[in-house]
Formats: C-alpha cells, sequence, structure tokens
C-alpha cells in the first residue's frame, strides 16, 4: 500500500493513554489521515522529546503486546520501534506487524546504532511480505542516502530536528530540500514539531511527500472532536 | 585568499552520526540549547549542506587578523631529523590570540550578535579559548564573560592580563556570581573549579540576564565545522600531497578542523587516497586509545544534551599535566566516529617525552610551539624517523606557547 501524495501522517503510541482510548484514537485518525505511524511502547525512547516519551512511559501495555490491540489497514500503517530492543527480535517484530496489517516497521535508531544489520532488516521486512522503511537526519551522510534509496523502501522518513518535538532554529526547508534531491522519486515523509496548517504548508512546498504530526496531537488524543478538528485544520496546509 | 566556505564532513562520513540525546532526567538539554546558543551555531549544527557559505564579514575579520595562516616547510627540524622526510605545518599560532581558537571565536561571536545578543559568556580551562572569545568580542564590539577555571586563573595571569586589556570581564571558577559557584565555594572555599564547573556556572549566568548568548570552544559539530577554514586553506597551499597529517586532540577541534577537509576527500574518492591521519593525545586524558565510545555528556555538569563519542565519562578529572587544554574527557562525535573506523590513526604521548620534541622544534625552527601542539611535533618526529625518505608529513601547529611559562620552565630545567 503506498502513501498518499501530499499525505499527512498521525503518530501515536500503541495504548496511550489506554487501551480503550487508542483504539478510539486510531478509529478516528485513520478517517482523517493518509497514514498512521504506531508506537511500539518501550522504555528507552531515546530519540523521543520529553511529551513522547511520555507517552512510551504511561502506556497501558508495552512492548509488542501494545500494538496487538489492534487491527490495522484501513490506512497504511507504519509500526514504529527502537531496534535496540528488538536486535535478537526482528522476525517476530516483521511477524506482528504481518499479522495486524502493518506496512513496514521504521526503526529510528537502525542507521545510526545498527547499521551492519541494514541488509538483514530488509530482508526479513521482504520476507514478510512488508516494505522495508528508513529514518534519517538532515546531516546523515548523502552516499548513504544513496544507497538507501536502491532497496526501493515505502518512504525515507527525515526527522526535521534532533528529537520529536523540540523545535529548533534550523533551516529546514534547505534540508529538506538536500535531502529530496537524493532520495530520487522515493517518497519522502517528513516529521518532528509538526503543529500548525502553515508548517505543513512549508514541509510539503520544500519537497517532502508526506508529513507526520505527532508530538501535538498527544494531548488531544482523549478527545474524539477535538482531535478531529485538529486534523482537519492541519490538512488545510496540504496543496489541493 | 580566504576559503568561501566550511566542510561538513558529517555528511561525508562512513556512517551516519547518532544524533543528539536527553538524559530521563530534569529538564530537556536539546530544548535548552535553544536558549542559550546562538541559532545560526544550532542550525549549523544539524545543516543537510556538505559546504556551508563563511560569512562575508566572517571572512573579512579572517582576513584582519591574519588568515591565511602561513603553511612553513620546516626545513631545520628535517635537517636536524636528517631523515629525508619532508615536513611541512600550518602555523594557527600567528594568529593575535596566539591559537586556533580565533577561528570558531569570530564565527560565534558574529552570530550571537546577529541574534541580538550585547554579551557573550563562556568558559575557559587554560585560557587559550578566552583570549580568542575576549579578543572576538573586542573586535565585533560587544562584552564578553568569562569563567576561568580558578587553578589557571591563578597560575596563568598572564592570559588573564590580556583578556582583561581586551576587555573581558573574567571570573575565578567557582564564583559568587552564579548558584552553582556559590554552592561549590561554601562546600570548599579553596576549590580549585573544573572545566565542568565553569561551563555550568557559564550557562547559568547567561540564563540569568537579558541579552546573552552562550558560546562554546570545542567538541561541537559547529566548532569544528568553523576550525575546518585550516584544513581547506591547507589543501590550497599544501605543495604535494602528504602521506601523514597530524594534529593533536583536547576536544577534537584543531585536529578536525585540519584534517576533515582532507578526509573527506579521501572518503570521497576525490584524493588523499595514500594519505593516512595521526590523532596525537595527551596521557593524562586517554579518550581516543582508553575511552568507551557511548552516549556521554560533553560537560561535567551534565547541562548539555548527551553526544556520542569516545569517552573517559563526563565526572573523569584528569591529572595535571602542562598542556591544559588537552585535559578533556572526550572527543568531538565525528572524530570519534572516524576513529572507530579505523580512518584516524592515535596515539598516546607524555609530558616528559613532549618536553624533548618541544625543545627540538624551537631550537630548529625558531617558534615556541604550545605544549599541547607539542604532542602533534613529537608524533611528527617519531613518524619521520620510521617512514621511508622522500615521504611527506603535515601537521597543524595549533597555537605558540609563548604565554606557557610554567611548561617551559620545565623544558629547560
Amino acid at each position: 500500500m503506498e502513501i498518499n501524495k501530499p499525505g499527512l501522517g498521525a503518530y501515536v503510541t500503541a495504548t496511550y493513554p489506554s487501551k480503550s482510548a487508542f483504539l478510539n484514537a486510531i478509529k478516528c485518525l485513520s478517517e482523517v489521515s493518509d497514514f498512521l505511524e504506531v508506537g511500539i511502547p518501550t522504555l528507552n525512547p531515546k530519540y523521543d522529546g520529553p511529551v513522547i516519551r511520555r507517552t512510551h512511559f504511561t502506556a497501558e501495555l508495552k512492548g509488542l503486546e501494545a500494538i496487538g490491540v489492534a487491527k490495522y489497514g484501513a490506512v497504511p500503517t507504519i509500526l514504529m520501534g527502537y531496534f535496540e530492543d528488538y536486535v535478537d527480535k526482528l522476525e517476530l517484530v516483521a511477524q506482528v506487524a504481518s499479522d495486524v496489517g502493518a506496512s513496514s516497521v521504521l526503526f529510528p535508531d537502525l542507521l545510526f546504532e545498527y547499521i551492519d544489520r541494514l541488509e538483514d532488516y530488509v530482508v526479513t521486512m521482504r520476507n514478510y511480505g512488508l516494505r522495508p522503511s528508513f529514518f534519517v537526519a538532515s546531516n546523515t551522510p548523502h552516499r548513504l542516502i544513496n544507497l538507501l534509496v536502491k532497496y526501493e523502501p515505502l518512504f525515507i522518513y527525515l526527522g526535521l530536528y534532533a528529537a520529536t518535538g523540540i523545535r529548533l532554529p534550523l533551516y529546514i526547508e534547505r534540508n529538506i530540500r538536500e535531502v529530496r534531491r537524493l532520495v530520487d522519486g522515493i517518497t519522502l515523509v517528513a516529521g518532528f514539531a509538526i503543529n500548525s496548517p502553515e508548517m505543513v504548508r512549508l514541509v510539503i512546498n520544500a519537497g517532502a511527500d508526506a508529513v507526520v504530526v505527532g508530538t501535538a496531537l498527544v494531548d488531544r488524543l482523549n478527545n474524539e472532536e477535538e482531535c478531529r478538528r485538529f486534523m482537519m485544520n492541519l490538512r488545510g496546509g496540504l496543496p489541493r | 585568499m580566504i576559503p568561501h566556505y566550511w566542510y561538513n564532513i558529517n555528511v561525508d562520513l562512513p556512517k551516519p552520526l547518532p544524533p543528539p540525546i536527553d538524559p530521563y532526567d530534569g529538564d530537556s538539554r536539546i530544548a535548552l540549547l535553544t536558549r542559550i546558543l546562538p541559532s545560526e551555531l544550532l542550525d549549523q549544527e544539524f545543516t543537510a549542506l556538505r559546504y556551508v557559505p563563511i560569512p562575508d564579514e566572517v571572512r573579512e575579520l579572517y582576513a584582519r587578523v591574519g588568515r591565511p595562516t602561513p603553511l612553513l616547510r620546516a626545513v631545520g627540524l628535517e635537517r636536524a631529523l636528517g631523515t629525508g622526510v619532508r615536513i611541512y605545518y600550518k602555523f594557527e599560532g600567528a594568529l593575535p590570540a596566539g591559537s586556533h581558537k580565533l577561528n570558531t571565536a569570530l564565527a560565534q561571536v558574529y552570530y550571537a550578535i546577529k541574534d541580538g545578543a550585547r554579551e557573550v559568556v563562556t568558559e575557559t580551562g587554560a585560557g587559550q579559548w578566552g583570549l580568542a572569545v575576549s579578543l572576538a568580542s573586542s573586535l565585533l564590539g560587544v562584552k564578553a564573560t568569562i569563567f576561568m577555571t580558578r587553578s589557571s586563573y591563578l597560575s596563568k595571569r598572564q592570559r588573564v592580563l590580556f583578556m582583561r586589556v581586551y576587555g573581558a570581564e573574567v571570573h575565578p571558577s567557582p564564583s559568587e556570581l552564579t548558584r552553582h559557584g556559590r554552592e561549590a565555594l561554601r562546600a570548599r572555599p579553596d576549590h580549585p573549579g573544573s572545566l565542568g564547573l565553569a561551563i555550568t556556572e557559564a550557562i547559568e549566568y547567561t540564563l540569568m540576564g537579558e541579552g546573552r548568548k552562550y558560546i562554546p570552544g570545542s567538541v561541537l559539530g559547529f566548532v569544528i565545522l568553523h576550525q575546518t577554514v585550516i584544513g581547506m586553506e591547507a589543501i590550497k597551499q599544501l605543495p604535494e600531497e602528504p602521506d601523514l597529517v597530524v594534529g593533536c586532540v583536547g576536544g577534537g577541534s584543531n585536529f578536525s578542523g585540519f584534517s576533515f577537509p582532507m578526509i573527506g576527500a579521501k572518503l570521497r574518492g576525490e584524493g588523499f587516497e595514500r594519505t593516512r591521519f595521526l590523532a596525537v593525545e595527551s596521557e593524562a586524558a586517554p579518550k581516543l586509545t582508553k575511552g568507551r565510545y557511548a552516549y556521554d555528556f560533553p560537560d561535567s555538569g551534565g547541562l548539555l544534551p548527551m553526544v556520542k563519542m569516545l569517552t573517559l565519562g563526563h565526572d573523569f578529572v584528569p591529572p595535571p599535566t602542562h598542556a591544559a587544554g588537552l585535559r578533556y574527557h572526550g572527543a568531538a562525535p565525528a572524530l570519534s566516529l572516524l576513529v572507530k573506523e579505523g580512518i584516524v590513526e592515535t596515539r598516546t604521548y607524555g609530558q616528559e617525552e613532549v618536553m624533548e620534541a618541544a625543545r627540538l622544534f624551537a631550537r630548529t625552527e625558531g617558534i615556541i610551539p604550545a605544549p599541547e601542539s607539542s604532542h602533534a611535533i613529537k608524533a611528527v618526529i617519531d613518524e619521520a624517523k620510521r617512514l621511508p625518505r622522500g615521504s611527506v608529513i603535515v601537521f597543524n601547529l595549533s597555537g605558540h606557547g609563548l604565554l606557557d611559562q610554567d611548561f617551559y620552565e620545565k623544558v629547560v630545567g
């Protein structure tokens, strides 16, 4: 399943703030998002900012058990986990992802800390009928990005800032343009600290195909109406 | 000719640089950066550009202070060694504050002023960085406040004096100005200070007042980026491609600034294919050879985000050495990664052997080298004896040692 371009994705941590609220949230978000990114709750959400970290710590269930409470696939769904937690359990993650109807598993620490497992990851994804996807930072080596393109991933995710939800004074448009140049025709998803239709527009205009919102959604997840209104407002930033 | 660009090696590294992370206790250090650092510096830390334009104003300042610095042939040293190896060195001590530190001080103060800062705040150990910031602030017309470790404040009186000549306010750290300083003094009235505590005080002081920006002297990516002006110039100046490139490492900014443009060319397959790169550290802080490659704080106080680097631990207290600029627990993340990947070789020297090298260099080349840079000289001498005739070595002479009386009294004593 490909990701709509231009697209808006929503990030939620599985079973945060509770199992039932999470189930309501993904149902609602599936109606107003082009894709979902579902975090596998971890004890070490190292690249996340304080808000998303809190969702990992307070999720009702932990690990893959939290993922298993729902069926996904109304819109393309990508699981997001830290490779560190699944170094020896890659097949299990792929199996679960496949069972629940996800399209890919994104490991933000794969390239930064486990690059020797890159090939292994790609093969495992494919063996379970999933597509690989990759997380890069703005200063990720150009040659590595060129290599990632050859794996024909579902998308390449550009983290716009150092951690989720923490905005820094960076020229993100320039960084998106640089990475766009390198990823060629592969779907480029951008995220971190996106919270307004203006920012959605800016990121898409700079060359991203889709954006993900996470931190800004967290406090709205309990209120279906507010959540829906917020996402619809962000959609206003997508070019028609 | 002054380069138009600084070089960002991150985008050419053989593996990606792991991102900085926050620890789980306390407030976000990453978020804190936006309150204390000039914004352009944060952008440069994460830029996707390979070549970052040097603002015209900074290029003009580089010209005013004497850039490009000379690349000299060490004819006297070559003769004394008699090994038939040709030796060149880039002399950063030719800059008015006496070391390479001015390359980033000028850029950082420039960017701080662009953000509306009326005062820049920093820490210094031996005083090379403090002196460079004082000079840069004086040239650019902004106030500099320097927290200097108390032991150095008392022993390096000339550097304190010259910082004041440039108009800086210099405080021994721990000081009465900050909460952290007062607490340290209460616990121990004769506290000698530490670089970590001085950083903590500088950051606290920055947050206490309006119009202040904090600027750091090493380790961070943008510091190294600015220092690549050394290597960008050297590539143009070198009459022949070296077999060996050498520099000393405290936090890594002079070695990296000098070598990264050449290492980058090698990684991209655009030259320097047969060149080796050698980073030299002090026995007092052997992070390159004995450090762990792990996430750690760049400052002892743990106020900055954690970065993945070769480190002896942020609470490691190096024993005293006259090369105070090498007394640092970690090495810059990109340099650490290159060491890890075997692209940069490492070596460790003790103080005694380095003194002999400093003496020989002074007597054959006429320049009194900084104790820190003398570590590089020692490695050059050893390598010149090993390499085949006709080999070429180039090293970075990161500073002069004219203010290092304590070191030279031992050298002649």
